[in-house]
């Protein structure tokens, strides 16, 4: 199986890895038809969690384990799911990947691993005293195209 | 995109998806995406294009959670 990641790229970012402060699991959610990109989203994350220690992969199909998916109230494929891990317990804080992150948004997923090992949003003093009053879900759909 | 996910990392109300467009076209449809990054909150309650700054993204959010 080719690699997705080239040898020069894996080192940056194994680089950037160093930063790497907790562990952090990824869980992806596939399905074995009619989905284009799942294999290459897969063995994408496999790629980059293999680069540092403190990450981790669990895989889903999104039919076979169908419990798992609503859980983590998962409804496509490719999924990816960015959690917390402390110790035996995934904490999920919301973090979706709907379709595969390449180009532009391949950073943006590693830039939200360091966060999410950091467990520090990094947001304004004000951002975060308005999201610490919340009291009914939010929910952010985000729109991209690879570029 | 971090903006979205950094606001879910903070509070467990926040559930912030990233979603590739050409990959899901029938929700890309419905919500009339045109132009990208195009961030909707709770469902196309608000949406926001482009990409724009924390202190933007966060007074519409207030404005849906405030009506």
């Amino acid at each position: 199986m080719a690699e997705l990641l080239n040898s020069e790229i894996k080192e940056q970012v194994r680089q950037v890895f160093a930063d790497l402060k907790e562990p952090v699991e990824v869980l992806f959610f596939g399905r074995a038809e009619d989905c284009l990109y799942c294999e290459d989203t897969q063995n994408l994350v496999r790629e980059v969690t293999e680069l540092s220690d403190k990450l981790s992969l669990r895989s889903y199909d999104l039919d076979e384990d169908a419990e798992t998916a609503a859980a983590f109230h998962v409804d496509k494929a490719p999924t990816l799911v960015l959690a917390a891990k402390n110790g035996a317990e995934v904490q999920d804080y919301g973090i979706r990947y709907a379709g595969i992150p390449s180009g532009h948004e391949f950073s943006s997923l590693i830039h939200d691993l360091l966060r999410v090992s950091s467990r520090d949003s990094g947001l304004t003093q004000a951002t975060r005293d308005f999201l610490s009053k919340l009291s009914k879900p939010v929910h952010l759909q985000v729109f991209v195209t690879p570029t | 995109m971090l903006l979205a996910h950094q606001m879910a990392l903070e509070s467990e109300w926040v559930q912030a998806e990233m979603v590739e467009a050409s990959e899901f076209p029938e929700l890309t449809s419905q919500f009339g995406v045109s132009g990208v990054p195009d961030t909707s909150i709770n469902h196309g309650a608000a949406r926001v294009v482009g990409a724009v700054p924390e202190e933007h993204l966060l007074a519409e959010i207030q404005r849906v959670v405030a009506s």
